[in-house]
């Protein structure tokens, strides 16, 4: 998965670099097509040389290095050059020249070039019929070059490519190439020396532009999402300031203000509604309770005694019930209110441990409690903490299983780890353990007595600590619960 | 004893002054909050029940005036609203102690009397009933010169069934005053700590037979013996 940043920075090189290709070959060819047009003129200058100048026939060595420096080539490797007269005479052949070259199967292409002004022009004019016909724009006085024709094309030969021209004498017929790629070559040079300068430079910048790019457009986002983070389910009712924020950004932060709203209206609601219907039961549980003890102060019968104490032990039930679910709607407000005092916690845990070692039956308690231990933190809800969390493990506890209890002193701390042998709980029940009202299956089948507030109670009660109370990672027919307080909070 | 009852609540004061007369109180109640305050800060009481929810004025103002004025009556409140806020905000105020709606009379007794011994000093330190013997600064107890070793659970309970020998304390009274209110009511621990202090006391007899001083009230709970 990468991440959004990323993703634009790709998209953003992606983008320059194809432009940058498309240019760059673009401007290649232009200038490529330029030095071809180039190379067609120096041709057709040299067939005009040999139009309108006699040769030496004789010499074919000193013609071959001639047209060699002529048309400015490396060596006569590169030249193509063949001159056939209709009768009797020799062919004049370059050194190189290849005999499958067929000058008629050619398509042959008539480009316009401007021939150099010629002091025979009568004698050429004579033997040229179509440069005559040319000549009738001499008459402008601006263009003193006069305006010529001449064929070319392009063939391969050897796995070369070749550009040719041909021409015609009155006497014979000529045919002159040279090696498109030797030509065109030292400009290809220059421009790949150029080019190995310019591309790694424009791919920094590209990089580095795309970079900034890919920055900016995260930084709002960034800055919005730590807005959101630092929003936690205690403090609904805080906003996000839009201010200063761009268009876009300001409708989404204002959309998820909108959705906090609502999220904290019914988050209240709720929450005050478990608060309240606690509070109300109040009044009517002391008065059952106050009621029921007076009757069984006053009755002598033991059938309507055991009847009372029974219900007694209900409403005790009930009491407890409301009493959680108050503290967890006030957990739930971030109103958890801490009475905090200095606690000797390795006191605390010895006498529950006391406690939990009277209500086992055959079972094996084993308990490591380190000592002096003092933090500080309320009183009442930490006994409910740890209470809820040892009294768990002694009811999930099979008979022969295994209670552990263990308090480790650390440098900003404590760690309690309390872990009981239980029938084997899959990861599904695993992870709904500090859910409100949660038992799990074999809780309800085994009657164990409980209403499944009391780990999600103990785990606020930690978190309003600045602790942490979690499931730790364990065998499946164990149950660890890793506590950690800070001394202090 | 002279108690102050302040509890707008008429039913929970009915059954609260019954009980606190029962056991020998000289009960005065009051169910408005400016009538408890005139009372209070006139009347010679022993101790205040003062409840916090109140027609008229707060129980906070009530607490916080009178301490401010002077009047130094030991103060116990009964918190039912914000339970824990009211309970550090009175404590705050100078409340001597408070107890949590729902409450079990016999355990507004016990604090009643917890708080007139501290009052009272070191001379009621020493409870003794037949031939136990409990000292409270020490927590020790002993029968016929021998010590007892007690848990503090285990001493707390003996001393909450001698206090009042002779009356029967359901299991939900004696957990909620040896272990607290937030101990779990479907718990057995209170017959086992009983079963553990029976043993302790009985090792000691000299007669196996003798019946144990705590006995057991079928269906209901236990009870100290007054004659052993």
């Amino acid at each position: 998965m990468i991440s959004f940043r990323t993703r634009l920075f790709i998209i953003a090189v992606s983008i320059v670099l194809t432009a940058l290709t498309v240019v760059l070959a673009l401007a290649w060819s232009s200038l490529m097509k330029n030095e071809v047009d180039r190379l067609d003129e120096r041709l057709c200058l040299e067939t005009q040389r040999f139009t309108t100048q006699p040769f030496i026939r004789n010499d074919a060595a000193g013609l071959e290095s001639d047209i060699v420096n002529k048309l400015r080539l490396d060596s006569n490797k590169q030249l193509l050059f063949r001159y056939t007269s209709e009768v009797g005479m020799p062919e004049v052949k370059s050194t190189y020249w290849q005999d499958d070259i067929n000058i008629d199967q050619l398509n042959w292409k008539s480009v316009p070039f401007r021939a150099l002004p010629d002091p025979n022009r009568q004698l050429r004019d004579e033997h040229r019929p179509e440069a005559r016909l040319d000549n009738r724009t001499e008459a402008s006085p601006a263009e003193r070059a006069p305006r010529g024709k001449c064929a070319v094309s392009t063939l391969t030969v050897q796995d070369k490519q070749w550009r040719a021209t041909t021409f015609t004498t009155p006497r014979g017929r000529g045919f002159l190439g040279v090696d498109l790629a030797a030509t065109t070559s030292e400009l290809q040079a220059g421009l790949k020396r150029a080019l190995w300068l310019v591309v790694p430079l424009a791919l920094i910048l590209t990089a580095l532009g795309a970079w900034l790019l890919a920055s900016l457009t995260m930084r709002p986002v960034n800055r919005i999402r730590n807005a959101m983070k630092t929003l936690t389910q205690k403090d609904l009712h805080q906003r996000i300031s839009n201010e200063g924020e761009d268009k876009e950004f300001r409708e989404l932060i204002d959309t998820y203000n909108t959705m906090l709203q609502r999220l904290d209206v019914s988050f209240h609601q709720a929450s005050r509604f478990s608060g309240d219907a606690a509070h109300e039961l109040r009044t009517p549980l002391t008065i059952l309770q106050g009621k029921i003890e007076q009757l069984l102060n006053k009755s002598d019968n033991h059938v309507i005694q055991t009847d009372l104490t029974e219900m007694l032990d209900e409403v005790s039930r009930l009491t407890a019930i409301t009493r959680k679910l108050l503290l967890l709607s006030h957990a739930d407000a971030g109103k958890l209110a801490l009475h905090t005092t200095r606690i000797d916690l390795s006191e605390l845990l010895n006498e529950l441990v006391v406690d939990a070692q009277m209500l086992i039956n055959n079972q094996t308690l084993r308990s490591n409690i380190a000592k002096q231990q003092v933090i500080y933190g309320d009183i009442l809800l930490l006994q409910q903490l740890l209470n809820n969390l040892i009294s768990n493990a002694v009811r999930y506890c099979p008979a022969k299983g295994n209670i552990t209890i263990q308090s480790i002193s650390e440098k900003k701390g404590v760690t309690i780890l309390i872990s009981n042998t239980s029938h084997n709980i899959n990861m599904n029940d695993r992870a709904r353990f500090f859910d409100r009202f949660y038992r799990g299956d074999a809780a309800h089948n085994r009657k164990i007595e409980g209403n499944g507030l009391g780990l999600s109670l103990a785990l606020e009660i930690a978190k309003a600590h600045g602790g942490d109370l979690r499931l730790a990672q364990s065998p499946q027919d164990v149950v660890q619960l890793y506590l950690w307080l800070p001394f202090k909070r | 004893m002279k108690v102050l009852l302040i509890e707008d609540e008429q039913k929970i004061a009915d059954f609260v002054s019954i009980g606190l007369k029962e056991r020998d109180f000289n009960v005065e109640h009051c169910n408005n909050g400016n009538v408890g305050f005139e009372l209070a800060s006139k009347g010679q009481y022993a101790v205040i029940i003062l409840d916090i929810m109140l027609l008229g004025r707060d129980g906070l103002s009530i607490l916080k005036e009178l301490r401010s004025s002077g009047v130094a009556t030991p103060i116990i409140l009964l918190t039912a609203r914000n339970e824990l806020g009211d309970r550090i905000t009175g404590l705050n105020l100078g409340a001597d102690d408070y107890l949590a709606k729902p409450f079990f009379v016999e355990e507004l007794v016990a604090r009643i009397h917890v708080l007139q011994r501290r009052l009272a000093g070191d001379r009621q330190n020493l409870l003794q009933v037949g031939k136990l013997k409990l000292d409270r600064i020490t927590r020790q107890a002993s029968s016929s010169g021998h010590t007892i070793e007690l848990t503090t659970r285990e001493f707390s309970l003996l001393e909450y069934l001698m206090r009042s020998a002779g009356q029967v304390f359901t299991r939900g009274q004696i957990l909620e005053h040896v272990w607290g209110y937030d101990f779990d009511p479907s718990t057995n621990v209170v017959d086992v700590c009983i079963k553990r202090i029976r043993s302790k006391i009985g090792s000691i007899e000299v007669s196996a037979d003798a019946p144990s001083p705590i006995e057991s009230v079928r269906g209901t709970g236990y009870r100290f013996r007054l004659e052993p």
